[in-house]
């Protein structure tokens, strides 16, 4: 996956139907009351598609995607914590705030695909059924949108017959009835842990976006959280409890969770009986186990590195959602989607089989490249990424050197005028091997010289020998 | 492209407050992009008593980019420019995170006013003088704010009796003063280019 410059991802309502969508909202809201614990901090809407961060802050799929840093480790848009690992949608959440609030959850799906459809950048659709299947430990007749429209018209019916009753009632009353009311539809069974079978207690999320119990989740001696439902390698350290997630279930469930609540300290204390000086399972060994040099090495860290730069600026993992992709990176040449589809070492090496980021229809058959980072100045970078070049004079020159070979019987002619088209596009720019920014992959000392010429042609027929595959000499201009 | 459904619950909720918190914020011209934030100085400072406008622009990555900030008002503190009102806060570069609102930074704004960071200037004059004249740091402070703070609402009516005196409409006159933070030659000039 490769990100989308700000310029071409537009979240935002256009102005013209701004008005518009915001009318629809408040007739929504008036018969869905959305509880804050639902509204995503970015987009202060409903949250669409939610990613629960290894913190335990949930936004909406963009909004995390989009606040996350292209070249740096990211930061959770509420507490900062650092991160590196772009989390998977966590489905549980996703059908419960779809069987919650259906008509405000379906406005904001038609929402979000006419954005998708403009950025030609799709989520993953998230389809009940498979969902259910895969998973095996749940019963498949929960929600399909299909089926809930039925719902959200008796909601809307049975709401307003509400709203016109109490209408004396106090404002507060009404939106406690309806989160009360909204609530109900979910059942204990939607939300259960698929390691203890019982009601999630403090329910925390891993990378791959499945729900557990804190305490279900178990720390092997390699330090490796392993995903049971999936079988994924969780990529980073014990994730904190989702407080939101965790207020829901307590409100909505008082005595299952109170019973759980029990449970669980009972256990812990005939656990600190038995061994009064260990406390495995607790946060702090957690942390200690959880520094494991093995995975990513030294590279953990996306520092560009002077001598040999390893960090693919805006490009990720589709597989254990790295991003940016520190180390190997390998590009899918067969994918055609505007994002891309890239592997990281690991995952390139493990070949493990999972859906792609963002849509991708990636298949095993599909041909990889190993590609190298563009070694150009950060700061160059970050003002590309962020959509700031807008003036030529500080732009530096840029070079080629045909770093990989292109696919058979590409041609790339990049123009002065087809600048700015790539500064304005960062996915294009990322995508394409023909583009005219190679990093110089034998540069001894990291540093790029970038040059702009006026038609710089890229064959995809090397007749001249010293172009390598990967990185050799600079072509001769 | 701005998120402007995000901007539009941001104003409705902050002026929603704007009894409590005294901030405000008002579209500037017909695009959400551009807008006017107002804070009052806080108290037990030389901006007590002021009412300081803050030009906000958003730039297309907005909520994912800061928003950009300046005074319209002229302001004698370390951290902000006294020519160009340009305000040195952590948080409207880089450490903006796309969770904090127009609200949250004006607080801030509202904040460093109150606790002046001289270490870290944006206007090395007025952080000399912090430093090694306080008393009359605070003096010009308080002075400034008399002078540039308080007449746009003071002085207003009489600024408004006199643009009316030279021909121009009096609705159109109170939203050119509003606009250019109470300054009376810019609202005369922004009526004669209008």
């Amino acid at each position: 996956m490769s990100s989308l410059n700000s310029s071409s991802s537009t979240m935002g309502n256009k102005p013209t139907n701004c008005l518009d969508s915001h009318q629809q909202q408040l007739e929504d809201d008036d018969e869905e009351t959305i509880s804050d614990s639902f509204i995503c901090c970015v987009c202060l809407d409903l949250l669409y598609k939610p990613i629960v961060l290894e913190c335990g802050h949930v936004s909406c799929f963009w909004c995390v995607h989009k606040s996350m840093d292209a070249i740096h480790e990211s930061h959770c848009p509420i507490c900062r914590h650092p991160y590196h690992y772009f989390p998977t949608i966590c489905e549980m959440l996703h059908f419960l705030l779809l069987k919650m609030y259906p008509l405000a959850y379906k406005r904001r799906e038609e929402q979000i695909l006419e954005e998708e459809k403009a950025n030609g950048c799709f989520s993953p659709q998230l389809d009940s059924k498979e969902f259910y299947s895969s998973d095996g430990s749940r019963p498949s007749a929960v929600s399909d949108l299909a089926s809930l429209s039925g719902i959200a018209s008796a909601g809307k019916h049975s709401s307003k017959m509400d709203s016109n009753g109490s209408s004396a009632s106090k404002e507060n009353d009404l939106s406690a009835v309806n989160i009360n009311r909204t609530y109900e539809r979910v059942s204990s069974n939607d939300v259960l842990c698929p390691s203890c079978k019982l009601l999630l207690f403090r329910p925390a999320v891993l990378n791959c976006g499945h729900v557990y119990c804190e305490a279900c989740i178990v720390i092997p001696e390699d330090g490796i959280i392993i995903c049971k439902v999936c079988e994924y390698p969780h990529p980073s350290d014990r994730p904190n409890v989702c407080l939101d997630f965790n207020n829901f279930l307590e409100e909505r469930f008082r005595k299952e969770y109170a019973a759980q609540r029990e449970s669980v300290e009972q256990k812990q204390e005939r656990f600190h009986h038995k061994n009064p000086s260990s406390c495995s399972g607790s946060k702090k060994s957690a942390k200690k186990v959880c520094c494991r040099p093995t995975r990513h090495g030294e590279e953990s860290k996306p520092t560009e590195n002077e001598h040999k730069p390893k960090v693919h600026a805006g490009a990720g993992c589709d597989y254990c959602g790295m991003y940016p992709i520190v180390g190997d990176r390998y590009q899918c040449q067969d994918c055609v989607e505007v994002m891309g589809f890239d592997l990281c070492g690991d995952c390139y090496n493990t070949r493990s089989k999972r859906p792609g980021r963002f849509n991708q229809q990636h298949t095993s058959d599909h041909r990889f490249e190993l590609v190298k980072p563009r070694a150009l100045p950060s700061n160059v970078m970050l003002r590309i990424v962020g959509g700031y070049l807008v003036d030529n004079s500080g732009a530096p020159v840029l070079a080629i050197s045909a770093m990989e070979d292109p696919p058979d019987g590409w041609i790339a002619v990049e123009s002065l005028e087809a600048r700015q088209n790539l500064f304005n596009n960062v996915a294009d720019l990322d995508g394409n091997p023909g583009d005219i920014m190679h990093d110089n992959g034998d540069s001894p000392d990291g540093s790029v010289e970038i040059e702009f010429s006026d038609a710089v042609e890229v064959s995809g027929h090397h007749d001249d020998d010293n172009v390598d595959q990967y990185g050799g000499e600079d072509p001769p201009f | 492209m701005v998120d402007f459904a995000r901007v539009q619950k941001e104003l409705k909720e902050c002026n929603k407050e704007m009894n409590v918190s005294g901030i405000s914020v008002k579209v500037k011209a017909d695009s959400l992009s551009h807008l006017i934030g107002t804070i009052p100085g806080p108290v037990d400072s030389p901006y007590e008593g002021g009412s300081f406008l803050i030009d906000i622009v958003l730039t297309d990555g907005y909520p994912f980019e800061p928003p950009k900030m300046k005074f319209l008002t002229k302001v004698w503190h370390p951290n902000i420019s006294s020519q160009s009102g340009a305000i040195c806060l952590d948080i409207l570069k880089d450490q903006w995170s796309p969770a904090l609102t127009l609200k949250t930074a004006l607080v801030s704004i509202q904040a460093l006013l109150s606790a002046p960071e001289p270490d870290d200037p944006q206007d090395a004059v007025v952080a000399q003088q912090y430093l090694k004249e306080y008393q009359t740091f605070v003096g010009t402070a308080r002075h400034w704010t008399e002078a540039f703070a308080k007449t746009s609402c003071h002085g207003i009516e009489e600024k408004v009796q006199r643009l009316v005196e030279m021909g121009f409409p009096e609705a159109l006159v109170k939203s050119a003063l509003e606009v250019v933070g109470g300054d009376e030659n810019l609202a005369l000039e922004k009526l004669c280019s209008s």
